[in-house]
């Protein structure tokens, strides 16, 4: 088997979910949240490829895919309510958005 | 033979069925000629099982038809099904032949009425109902007819529903069969437990290896539900107050449906009342209980239909004397001349209540007689045979009763003949007081104001029956006549064994000493007449006796007001306080404590983010820890 051992792609794996995750809680821009989740879904999805060829078994690369087309079409939503949102003239900020406050 | 007997069953249901589906798309006459020709035409069903049962030879007068499996639960099985022997097809001639009569009645006596059609809708669903508990197959069925019964009457006691009084004793109807109802149904249980079945013959077979103590109460149940049915003390205090119904519906509770199915359940369960001795002379001496009260009540009441809701109640405490002895034939023999006389009675009064514009006391009626020829005599006819006077129909049947008491011999048969006796003297009493108030003397003021000269006595399809049943009640006692003919005891016998016949010399000598006693009750009534006093004329006894022995004040106090009385302290020491105040607590402690909650829903994505971070962080902590 060629290439560094798994566990490196598991450390850089953990890296980018932590990014991605520190992201999500700490920036209040919706397209950065966005952003941070999609990172942190790449990151499982790295866990996934690199699972899937040190078994050599290729259910881990097709599940990669699924999630690849779940995540497109999480963006296209969450792009849509921004969207929405800027037009309405909004302020961009997740904070700001807390009407569901009980 | 069976097909008339369903024919007999259904035709009915149809009538009523028919009735409430048309609602007002058919006329008001429509509905009463739909109503009295299914009634005549189940009379045509009962004649061919009749006729059919009459061609089986001896031994061979027993059919059950079975429609299908109704319940079916394990080994336990009940099913829709009909027995066709010949006491049931006695009583099917006679419920549906007096009730046809009593409907035919009806179209004259309802005519005008708003609500014409409910009336006979319920009339059809009442006859009905009696042709199914008698024509029932089993003890559930029987059960069925009896609930149904029940209903009909709760539905035509209350007809006319703007009459608070009418809607009182409908109610009052109604709970007091409820409670023979209930003990019915336990009784039903605790057969089911015992035997596994409900049918007649599987039950009647088991009835002697049964335990005393549960054949006893098997028997305590129904003779429960009997007694209310049949209004016998002491559950009778229905029957007076359901005289607020039109007067067809009290011709028809009293005569040929209702009050005499306590007697056909006392004769058709004989075998479990043999069984228990005990509880069959209970039977026998509630009746005689019930023929002393009720006759002395009858003689200090005003209005023309409770003296004779009285007599009926005397009169069927006769039968269930009858049945209590084990004379099956004659008290079947008694239900059904007492439903000749009695539904004639009832018609006639009915007719006089027509002609006087709905006026039902006694004391502003008199001197009828002369303007009302021919309802007087049918009238007459009724009283004659109440009384027992010879050849007419109640002479036949109401002396073999106390005969019968007689020959059973020992304390309690003599005790009976003796109530029989002084039954057969306040009857006397009570029916003269009756007939010479209502028609002799000159006629009352009140009377020439409201009888209408030359307006004919009422209307044909009321004079027609009426004339029916005057012969049927002059006649109709001669299929027994003692020693020489009896016929129709030897036709119920076949289904019920006599445990005791009183032989032809007891039959005789009983027949003279009742008829004259009876000729006493009419000779001191008339002295009492002519004289123009009242036969009861102590004050006090009068007081208690118009207050028909404090019944209905009795229950008052003993039920009615311990149970307002324990309602109204529950209501203001549990409902008020406990109930009402926690749920108040609760409610009010469930939205503080959802105020709280609500306070960790900030709104706040982000927060919610690091949540679900922190949470799956401990659950992994926790998952690898627990590995």
């Amino acid at each position: 088997m060629d290439g560094p051992d798994v566990g490196w792609y598991l450390i850089v794996a953990a890296a980018l979910f932590g990014i991605g995750a520190l992201g999500v809680m700490l920036r209040r821009s919706p397209l950065i949240v966005l952003l941070s989740l999609e990172i942190m879904l790449n990151a499982a999805n790295l866990t996934l490829i690199a699972f899937a060829r040190q078994h050599g078994d290729l259910g881990g690369q097709i599940f990669a895919l699924a999630v690849m087309a779940v995540a497109a079409a999480e963006v296209a939503i969450g792009l849509g309510l921004i969207v929405a949102m800027a037009r309405r003239g909004m302020l961009l900020d997740v904070d700001q958005a807390s009407a569901l406050r009980g | 033979m069976v097909a008339g007997a369903w024919i007999c069953l259904l035709s009915p249901l149809g009538g009523a069925v028919a009735i409430t589906l048309a609602g007002t798309r058919i006329s008001r006459t429509t509905a009463a000629y739909i109503s009295t020709l299914t009634t005549f035409v189940a009379f045509g069903g009962a004649l061919i099982a009749f006729f059919g049962l009459w061609a089986e030879g001896h031994g061979d007068r027993e059919v059950v038809s079975t429609a299908y499996t109704w319940l079916e639960s394990g080994d336990f099985r009940v099913e829709l099904q009909i027995l066709l022997d010949t006491l049931s097809s006695t009583m099917m001639l006679i419920v549906s032949g007096v009730g046809g009569l009593i409907v035919w009645y009806s179209m004259g006596y309802m005519r005008g009425d708003d609500e014409e059609r409910r009336y006979f809708a319920y009339m059809s669903l009442f006859v009905f109902s009696m042709l199914m508990l008698v024509q029932a197959g089993n003890l559930l069925l029987l059960l069925v007819g009896w609930g149904l019964v029940g209903l009909a009457s709760y539905l035509l006691i209350g007809f006319w529903h703007q009459k608070p009084e009418a809607v009182a004793a409908a109610k009052k109807a109604f709970v007091m069969n409820a409670i023979g109802d209930a003990t019915m149904a336990l009784a039903l249980v605790l057969l089911i437990w015992e035997t596994g079945t409900l049918g007649y013959f599987g039950v009647f077979d088991q009835a002697s290896s049964m335990s005393t103590t549960t054949v006893n109460l098997v028997a305590l149940g129904l003779l429960g539900g009997a007694v209310a049915k049949s209004a016998q003390i002491p559950l009778h205090t229905w029957l007076p107050d359901a005289m607020e119904g039109p007067t067809p519906v009290s011709a028809l509770i009293h005569a040929a449906t209702m009050v005499t199915a306590g007697v056909y359940l006392l004769v058709r369960a004989h075998p479990i009342f043999e069984a228990a001795p005990d509880v069959q002379h209970l039977a026998a001496i509630l009746g005689a209980i019930t023929l002393l009260v009720a006759g002395v009540i009858a003689l200090v009441q005003w209005d023309i239909k409770r003296v004779i809701a009285y007599s009926t109640m005397s009169q069927i405490g006769y039968m269930f004397l009858a049945a209590g002895i084990g004379a099956y034939g004659y008290a079947i023999f008694h239900l059904m001349t007492h439903a000749f006389f009695k539904a004639l009675l009832f018609m006639s009064a009915g007719l006089v209540i027509h002609h006087l514009g709905g006026e039902q006391d006694i004391r502003k009626m008199g001197g009828l007689h002369a303007l009302m020829p021919k309802t007087h005599m049918a009238f007459a006819v009724g009283s004659l045979a109440l009384m027992g006077i010879p050849i007419f129909s109640g002479f036949w049947s109401k002396d073999g009763i106390i005969a019968a008491a007689f020959a059973e011999g020992d304390a309690l048969g003599y005790t009976l003949f003796a109530a029989g006796l002084v039954g057969a003297l306040l009857t006397g009493l009570y029916t003269t007081r009756l007939y010479l108030t209502v028609w002799r003397g000159q006629p009352s003021s009140f009377v020439s104001e409201h009888a209408h000269e030359g307006h004919g006595e009422g209307p044909r399809s009321m004079l027609y029956p009426v004339g029916v049943l005057t012969v049927l009640a002059t006649i109709g006692g001669l299929v027994v006549i003692p020693g020489v003919w009896e016929p129709f005891l030897h036709w119920i016998d076949e289904s019920a064994e006599p445990l005791v016949k009183a032989t032809v010399a007891q039959d005789y000598g009983t027949s003279a000493l009742g008829v004259s006693l009876a000729l006493l009750g009419f000779y001191v009534a008339w002295r009492a007449y002519r004289a123009g006093r009242q036969i009861v004329t102590r004050p006090g006894t009068w007081h208690v006796l118009e207050h028909k022995l404090f019944f209905d004040e009795a229950y008052d106090a003993l039920f009615y007001r311990p149970a307002v009385a324990l309602s109204t302290a529950l209501r203001r020491n549990v409902e008020e306080p406990v109930v009402e105040r926690s749920l108040d607590e609760i409610g009010s402690g469930a939205l503080q404590a959802g105020g709280e909650v609500a306070r960790i829903q900030s709104g706040l994505l982000r927060t919610y983010a690091v949540a679900i971070s922190f949470a799956v962080v401990v659950l992994v902590v926790v998952f690898v820890a627990v590995r």
